[in-house]
């Protein structure tokens, strides 16, 4: 299980976020004592730091800094404050991602997801697997053992999201938020369109009833 | 000032002078005095006053230029008593002290307010990154919460947030050379920030978003330009018709870059066109919808006014609104290497 360790002084924010997380798959690490975070990050090894700038004590700045320094971890910076000199700051430090408050929560775990398939391994090829089938990212093209076809940019988002999540009901306004997030606005008709067209291209490569409608939820792989 | 001015500024005196100067010939004649005498007398009398005045004109008149160009060149005027060269007079030295006193006093008040309003400022800045800790709690906490609920609470909360977001960008127009943050951005990047912050508001409306050709370099803020550019979806959004529909294009004139957004909402009366970007005017359409504050678009045109955009509204009622953002031609060293770039890659075509 990936651990996450959530820096983060807000008591309400830091505890909805280690429940949050918890219930999607990971371990969460919330930190409640910022005098030595450096220390507890070695001890506890997380895979990915959710830091807010804000702490009380010392700014999330250098605390990156110092962790860069001796641990390899991705972090994602977290912040109140919107301003275009700190995110350079923060990018420039060493910071992963950058995430300004208030976020939303499926767009916030589409960045943790991605950035922790970056860090898993850059050599490895942008790949999905899924409920049989293969999804090539850098291509647009899925496969099953009946054979491949090219996804449009709107089909390849959905289908990379439903397999991401395989298993779990994506509701639609999740779906479309964390399109959104990859710059492909589209409403509730424009997915309605677009997941048809997808089931067909998937019927092509035989398997007809692979996203399922789940009436009033969303879709489900 | 003029001779004339001068001259009857002491017109006491010289009604006082010549009565007093013919009382004394009168007496002088009483007393046996020859004419002859007498008319010399007032002759060199009449001259010597003359002289006199003429001198006293030719000073004051320069030592006034003086002072007007030391005020002209000042670029803050109100520190005029502190530059003055020492008069000679005593009575004049006395004058330039106390305007001088009263100078220092102002001085004090301006500073004190500048503080004030520093103060206010920093606090307003820190309360808006404060709000934003409950605002995401919040968010947070609505998702356990039943999925009607859950969507009437995003879209309170989305609209705490745009006021907040509003009061910090009121805050930061105060002293805009502190936050302004010039650079190099791509006009897509800009709108998808736009577009995500205002993504609750847009998802429950049913506004279908359209966007066309936004891949595309500006010299400026983005931030600022988000924040724009969310005050034009947020008003999309609260005059919106039926079917919604907002389009979001850009494209290049000669060097400048235009975006357009469009929606086809009720539009404004042609009327009140003129006025939508004063502060506090809500027109006919805010007051009948309610929410209104009259402060997205005049907070739009002062950053515009900041970032050298050139911000219009083209309306037409019932058929929808259109804004047009212009941006300055690209500064100096980008303009070239994109040009250069561009060219390279048009010979590699042919």
């Amino acid at each position: 299980m990936k651990q996450i360790m959530i820096i983060e002084d807000d008591c309400s924010t830091r505890e909805e976020l280690a429940l949050l997380l918890k219930n999607e798959g990971y371990c969460p690490l919330p930190v409640m004592d910022f005098t030595d975070i450096r220390r507890l990050a070695e001890q506890e090894r997380p895979d990915l730091i959710l830091l807010d700038i804000g702490i009380p004590g010392r700014d999330g700045f250098s605390v990156c800094a110092d962790l860069q320094k001796t641990m390899d971890v991705p972090v994602i910076f977290v912040t109140g404050r919107d301003s275009g000199l700190d995110e350079v700051r923060a990018l420039s430090l060493g910071g992963d991602d950058y995430i300004t408050k208030p976020y939303s929560v499926p767009v916030l775990l589409a960045r943790i997801k991605s950035v922790l398939r970056r860090k898993a391994g850059a050599s490895e090829p942008d790949m999905v697997v899924a409920g049989g089938l293969r999804l090539n990212l850098a291509k647009g093209t899925v496969s099953s053992a009946a054979g491949t076809a090219a996804l449009t940019r709107n089909e390849l988002r959905i289908l990379a999201c439903l397999m991401e999540h395989a298993g779990e009901i994506v509701s639609r306004a999740d779906l479309i938020e964390v399109l959104w997030d990859s710059k492909i606005y589209i409403d509730d008709n424009t997915l309605s369109v677009n997941v048809t067209r997808l089931r067909g291209k998937l019927a092509e490569l035989g398997l007809p009833e692979l996203i399922k409608t789940r009436r009033g939820m969303g879709y489900q792989l | 000032m003029t001779i004339r001015e001068f001259l009857s500024d002491r017109l006491g005196r010289l009604i006082f002078q010549t009565v007093f100067t013919l009382t004394a010939a009168v007496f002088l004649r009483l007393t046996g005095t020859e004419d002859g005498i007498i008319l010399l007398l007032l002759l060199f009398l009449g001259f010597c006053w003359a002289g006199m005045q003429g001198y006293d004109f030719i000073r004051q008149r320069a030592r006034l230029e003086e002072l007007e160009a030391i005020m002209e060149g000042l670029d803050k005027k109100y520190l005029f008593a502190e530059c003055i060269p020492k008069a000679r007079g005593i009575y004049e030295r006395r004058l330039a002290e106390l305007s001088a006193r009263a100078g220092r006093a102002m001085i004090g008040e301006v500073s004190d307010a500048r503080a004030a309003q520093r103060e206010y400022r920093e606090y307003v800045e820190s309360w808006v990154h404060e709000m934003k800790a409950p605002i995401t709690a919040a968010g947070l906490i609505c998702r356990k919460a039943a999925p009607d609920i859950r969507g009437k609470l995003a879209q309170e909360l989305a609209q705490i947030e745009a006021h907040v977001e509003r009061a910090l960008f009121y805050a930061r127009l105060e002293s805009p050379e502190k936050d302004f943050l010039a650079s190099r951005a791509d006009l897509a990047e800009i709108v998808a920030q736009a577009l995500n912050g205002h993504r609750v508001l847009l998802m429950q409306s049913g506004m279908k978003v359209e966007t066309e050709n936004l891949s595309q370099t500006v010299y400026t803020d983005s931030k600022w330009v988000s924040f724009m550019l969310g005050q034009l979806l947020q008003n999309a959004v609260r005059y919106r018709a039926v079917e919604p529909v907002l389009t979001i294009s850009a494209r290049q004139l000669g060097k400048q870059v235009r975006l357009t957004v469009h929606d086809n909402g009720i539009g404004i009366p042609s009327h009140e066109l003129p006025r939508v970007f004063d502060r506090g005017f809500t027109g006919s359409n805010g007051r009948a919808r309610g929410g209104a504050t009259g402060m997205g678009l005049y907070l739009c045109r002062r950053l515009a006014d900041c970032l050298e955009i050139e911000l219009g509204i083209t309306s037409e009622a019932g058929k929808g609104t259109t804004a047009v953002l212009t941006f300055p031609a690209r500064s100096g060293y980008g303009e070239f290497s994109q040009e250069s770039a561009e060219s390279m890659e048009a010979e590699g075509e042919e």
